[in-house]
């Protein structure tokens, strides 16, 4: 999986790669459910995320929100995430998975903006994102 | 650290240099031992970050259980004049009013022992805990439940789960004023309203805890506490309502502080002015999700109460179950301060940090005015805790203090430190029984993932903020 955890003392910080900002987006929001334990094998049903934001850094924080609240508060388990639209000020895609509300592995309170930078690092997207647990 | 000038202003406290973008110094209270475990964190850069903010009023501070956040520092305490300053939610932190609540019983830990086995599953099953724990037999929707966001505490007393007497045993007796349902958006209501009445994950537990040194026997005395006295700790907070309400705020603020023209160190501290209509609409929610977190510590106590009961027999009232005090650690108050010889109103802003009112403040109820405020200071689940006494130099803080051990590990480090270790057998050694929801909170909050809480505490009555009172030695847990 394309992401490693980053210490940090309070909370959990996951550091995702990826060859593009579209990618990237996918990847951490796959790294997200992977740390929530939100990930499924399979699943019928299709959920659309949209998110609005200034930059691709704030972005890249409110999809990853929309998708803790599907996983956390609507139940939904997710099989599969592609990106369908990715503007300056906008972002849109749809999570395939079911709404299974399987338990839990561990309670993400909100994805943070703590030192948040989509960085082009050797050709690849990198960021590292806070999240509070 | 780097960039930063430290210096050692005494054993107790190191200042931070006033360096452009900073508006004022950082005033760290630590002795040697907790400066050393600030050397690997960028926990000063974070007290720093806070000295840039617009209206800042005296030093931007950290208690000695500071360790990195984001945004504020854990243990930071910062002021912003009503008037120019700023309200931050992130300087809140998403678990709004994350607070700790004591509760004591008349009874020794002779008594709790010979039915502790019964008594900690009855806990573990009468209190929902755990990730995404909800509670369906305290729920409540549509104006009642915004009858909790506006009342918090005297909300369950109202509701006959608590006795009026609780109530002046809480911080601003259990009810932030100004707060406002509207502000809270329905994300909010659908992520939190189910979990009232829940302890949570994480960091959160219910403790017993036997008093096992008094260290100032009038003041202890004044607290109702006694050598051999079992006590009852709470540590939770406004569940999935505050983190949404602080997200859903962090969110607009991003885009008010390019408005406002306010430029931030770190998006994290996404802030507008207090008097600003963001920064309005932010108070009137966070009071709310404040409120919330009362409401919740206090149908946790109601459910262990009753636990206590179906265990024991008798009432609680005939078991000596009183609320000692219920603080709030993640808060941002108006209070009026003081600072270069004037009393400024202003918007205090704690962030894993406690008030501590001395003796003889106005602000206290009767029962606290001789003694001054309890202050509960947790420590990790294998050693001790501490129970002081805000005394008359927290005015340096604006009558502020540690809310607990602070974190040393990160939960990655202590997971892997706890790898091949059976921690609720480690605990039972050491005379501990634990019950936890999940086996991997346990080994994120293993002792040695906290600082020694005695240097924490050491520091708080070295530098005159608060004096000990008496020393708690957990016997028994049910983490979440």
């Amino acid at each position: 999986m394309p992401y490693t955890l980053v210490d940090h003392t309070a909370d959990i910080g996951m550091r995702v790669s990826a060859p593009t900002v579209e990618e990237l987006f996918v990847e951490a929001a796959h790294a997200l459910c992977d740390i929530m334990g939100g990930l499924t094998d399979h699943g019928e049903d299709a959920v659309t995320v949209r998110a609005a934001g200034i930059d691709h850094d704030e972005l890249l924080v409110r999809w990853l929100h929309e998708v803790l609240f599907l996983v956390e508060v609507k139940g939904f388990r997710v099989s599969g995430i592609t990106l369908q639209d990715l503007t300056d000020t906008g972002v849109t895609g749809m999570l395939a998975g079911s709404f299974s509300g399987a338990p839990l592995l561990a309670e993400v309170k909100a994805v943070t903006y703590h030192n948040l930078e989509i960085a082009r690092i050797d050709n690849a997207c990198v960021a590292t994102i806070i999240l509070d647990m | 650290m780097s960039g930063l000038t430290i210096r050692r202003l005494d054993p107790f406290r190191i200042e931070i240099a006033r360096t452009p973008p900073m508006r004022t110094t950082g005033l760290v209270y630590a002795n040697r031992a907790i400066e050393r475990t600030l050397e690997q964190e960028n926990a000063l850069q974070q007290v720093a970050n806070v000295a840039a903010l617009p209206g800042i009023v005296g030093p931007s501070m950290a208690m000695p259980d500071i360790h990195w956040g984001y945004g504020f520092p854990i243990g930071g305490v910062a002021a912003f004049s009503r008037d120019d300053g700023v309200i931050s939610p992130g300087g809140v932190g998403y678990d709004i009013n994350c607070g700790v609540c004591c509760m004591l019983t008349g009874m020794r830990v002779g008594d709790v022992t010979p039915r502790l086995d019964r008594l900690l599953a009855s806990l573990y099953n009468n209190v929902p805990a755990g990730v995404g724990s909800s509670n369906k037999s305290l729920a409540v929707s549509g104006r009642e439940f915004e009858q909790v966001l506006e009342l918090g505490a005297r909300w369950a007393v109202k509701k006959g789960y608590a006795p009026p007497g609780d109530l002046d045993a809480h911080e601003d007796a259990g009810c932030i004023a100004g707060a406002d349902p509207d502000a809270v958006s329905a994300k909010a209501i659908e992520r939190g309203q189910p979990q009232l009445g829940t302890l949570g994950s994480g960091n959160h537990f219910l403790e017993l805890d036997v008093v096992d040194l008094v260290a100032d026997a009038e003041t202890a005395r004044g607290f109702g506490l006694f050598e051999g006295q079992v006590v009852v700790l709470v540590h939770t907070g406004s569940r999935g309502l505050g983190h949404q309400v602080c997200d859903d705020h962090v969110h607009g603020m991003v885009s008010a502080a390019s408005r406002h023209g306010i430029a931030l160190p770190d998006r994290q501290l996404a802030c507008a002015p207090v008097t600003s209509v963001e920064g309005r609409e932010y108070f009137g929610a966070m009071a709310a999700a404040a409120n919330f977190a009362f409401a919740n510590r206090e149908l946790i106590v109601f459910l262990i109460r009753k636990t206590f009961e179906e265990v024991f027999g008798g009432s609680f009232e005939r078991l000596g179950m009183r609320m000692l005090f219920d603080c709030c650690h993640n808060i941002a108050k108006m209070e009026r301060i003081e600072w270069g010889g004037r009393r400024i109103d202003a918007c205090v802003h704690r962030k894993g940090a406690t008030r501590a009112l001395p003796p003889g403040d106005s602000r206290l109820p009767e029962r606290f005015r001789r003694t001054g405020q309890p202050v509960l200071v947790p420590g990790d689940m294998g050693r001790m805790s501490f129970i002081l006494a805000g005394a008359s130099g927290a005015r340096e803080t604006f009558y502020s203090a540690c809310h607990g051990a602070g974190r040393l590990l990160s939960r990655h480090e202590a997971k892997k430190r706890a790898k091949g270790r059976k921690i609720i057998d480690e605990l039972r050694s050491r005379g501990i029984h634990a019950m936890a929801a999940s086996r991997a909170t346990l080994a994120e909050e293993i002792p040695d993932a906290y600082k020694d809480v005695s240097d924490v505490v050491d520091t708080m009555t070295g530098a005159g903020i608060a004096t000990a009172v008496a020393r708690l030695r957990p016997f028994a847990m049910v983490k979440g």
